[in-house]
């Protein structure tokens, strides 16, 4: 690996919140006791992110994934553990470190909601101290890239979600940051604006090499920018690697989809694979990777007329990702 | 950094003059209470043959219409403004960008001011007419009431913002800031000039802040000071505010520790 972007060692954080108990005797008590409880959010992970990569950090929620990229960007403090994000530590917030990254929230605003997102980026262009040419070629490429024409000018409490989220991340990519944390950028957006921010992501890559550290809790947003992703649940990190052995290593099957012409629920198919699921016209088999084209063929020849359709494709990323999840322990880290 | 601000100040007046009508009901509230003591120590003054502890019927009419000038250049709304900030996930853009949350407020401040100023200055110059004032000020007044303004807006800016640091540790700040209103209430001059008042209270409003945010300012340019008593007055200001400062940047830097960014 390059010289990492991103350099996390052991990084906690310890959230210390005010336990209420229920009643009212508890609630007289608790006006002069307070009771403290301490959570962690996330139990000391470490990992490495090399310049130009896209790397999914999955997780359910309350894993510790926002907590971790709030502590990466520098809004907050971590309990213990050391991050070195650009060569700075994150939570001492220089002007020099700030200016090179960039955390765009799915749920929240950074636009003033009262004028169009054209004035805030003039806002944004002094505060960056962004030079007007750079300005102008980076509005301009983000504008084609985000076909943002039509709503620059538009005051943003006008736009739609989608049309919001656009100019969220034209207003977060202005200076050109070397690392973007993006968490949930795809959240609440039709299918359509989902597929349109993933590719613009992926070409933002592309063209610019910056970072991206990305959560989602869409699986087609991480299968399509992500070849590396970093599972976490409960603040402890269960995988670090590529997300294609992920999934050979968690579900070692393909999985065989037949339609039958006929109804016949008492054909058994049990020779030709682990029966997942069926009813009279449909049925699931789950096969050894190795040995799904022989299987199949088999299924095509000898259910002859017998078979509508046949289809053979990988196990939802949902279901690995899943029992990643439930299985709760680390899994030997494989390289993207 | 004048970039910024002049950049900021566009912004935020075209967000303002959605709000123009709330901006002049604001404007006209904070009219009214001084406008009540005005109307009853004029009429106390008269009542008691023209004048109270050496302030006629004009010189009351001229120390309020000064104090509401000064109470609406001083005024500051930090403390209620950062815990919804802080509530609604709104502070963590702000403290991801390369400048200091304090300079939003700033131009935020001085965009409601820029745009009030000149119909609180008709209504102003209404009351002057109607209740027929008394200045009795010079124009060395007039000169030391830049700095003693200037110094007014910067602590009751600077104390707002000390209460709103409060809001790192707790989740109510509105409490805290009622019970500022109402000592300000007090101690501040507003209810009368605080030479009316007993000498004890006279030594706490002078050891407060709140006499020199909306007092001393009021004091000065309404004239009837002395040089050394103004000058004296504005070193006070000078040494809460230093207080203030240097309170907001502990608490600021501890706050920032403690900061969880909840909902950011």
């Amino acid at each position: 690996m390059n010289d990492p972007v991103v350099r996390v060692r052991d990084l906690r954080k310890v959230y210390r919140v005010n336990e209420r108990q229920t009643g009212f005797g508890a609630t007289v008590t608790s006006l002069f006791r307070r009771k403290f409880k301490e959570v962690p959010a996330v139990g000391g992970i470490t990992f490495d992110i090399a310049p130009g990569e896209i790397v999914g950090f999955l997780g359910p929620n309350g894993a510790g994934k926002t907590t971790t990229l709030k502590m990466l960007s520098g809004l907050l403090y971590p309990t213990s553990g050391e991050a070195i994000v650009n060569g700075d530590i994150p939570w001492r917030r220089r002007d020099e470190f700030l200016k090179t990254i960039t955390l765009l929230m799915g749920n929240r605003s950074q636009l003033v909601w009262d004028i169009p997102a054209a004035d805030s980026f003039l806002v944004l262009k002094e505060i960056y101290t962004i030079p007007d040419a750079q300005y102008g070629a980076t509005l301009d490429e983000l504008t084609a890239l985000l076909e943002l024409e039509p709503l620059l000018h538009k005051p943003v409490r006008g736009l739609s979600l989608g049309e919001r989220m656009k100019v969220e991340f034209a207003a977060g990519l202005l200076h050109s940051p070397r690392i973007a944390f993006l968490d949930e950028p795809t959240l609440g957006l039709d299918v359509s604006m989902q597929a349109r921010i993933r590719a613009f992501v992926a070409e933002y890559n592309r063209r610019s090499g910056a970072t991206i550290l990305l959560t989602s809790h869409y699986m087609d947003d991480v299968v399509a920018l992500c070849r590396r992703v970093i599972v976490i649940h409960h603040g402890v990190l269960l995988y670090d690697g590529a997300l294609a052995d992920l999934a050979e290593r968690m579900a070692p099957y393909k999985r065989i989809s037949v339609t039958l012409t006929t109804a016949s629920s008492a054909r058994d198919l049990s020779s030709y694979g682990e029966v997942a699921s069926r009813d009279e016209y449909h049925a699931t088999l789950h096969v050894p990777r190795r040995e799904a084209p022989e299987r199949t063929a088999r299924l095509v020849r000898e259910l002859g007329d017998g078979l509508a359709d046949i289809s053979v494709e990988d196990p939802p990323i949902e279901e690995v990702i899943d029992k990643v999840f439930t299985s709760e322990r680390p899994l030997e880290a494989v390289p993207a | 950094m004048i970039r910024i601000y002049r950049q900021l100040f566009t912004a935020q007046f075209q967000a303002a003059a959605q709000y123009r009508i709330q901006f002049l009901l604001w404007m006209l509230f904070s009219v009214i209470r001084p406008t009540i003591f005005m109307a009853a120590w004029v009429a106390v003054a008269a009542a008691q043959g023209g004048s109270v502890g050496g302030y006629s019927v004009a010189d009351f009419a001229g120390y309020y219409i000064v104090m509401t000038l000064v109470g609406h250049l001083t005024a500051a709304w930090n403390s209620f403004e950062f815990e919804f900030e802080i509530r609604q996930g709104r502070l963590s853009p702000k403290l991801l960008r390369p400048l200091h949350p304090l300079h939003y407020a700033i131009v935020e401040n001085q965009v409601f001011k820029f745009s009030t100023l000149p119909p609180l200055a008709i209504v102003l110059a209404i009351l002057a007419l109607t209740f027929q004032v008394h200045f009795a000020t010079e124009w060395w007044h007039v000169v030391l009431f830049v700095p003693a303004i200037v110094l007014a807006w910067a602590l009751s800016f600077m104390l707002g913002w000390v209460v709103a640091t409060a809001a790192f540790w707790l989740q109510r700040v509105q409490t805290v800031n009622t019970l500022l209103q109402r000592t300000s209430f007090i101690f501040a001059g507003q209810i009368a000039p605080i030479a009316l008042m007993p000498a004890a209270l006279q030594a706490i409003c002078y050891a407060l802040p709140f006499y020199y945010i909306l007092g001393v300012p009021t004091e000065i340019l309404r004239g009837g000071v002395s040089f050394e008593r103004a000058v004296a007055l504005i070193v006070g200001q000078a040494i809460w505010l230093g207080v203030c400062w240097a309170a907001f940047l502990v608490a600021w830097r501890r706050g920032l520790r403690q900061f969880s960014a909840v909902g950011a």
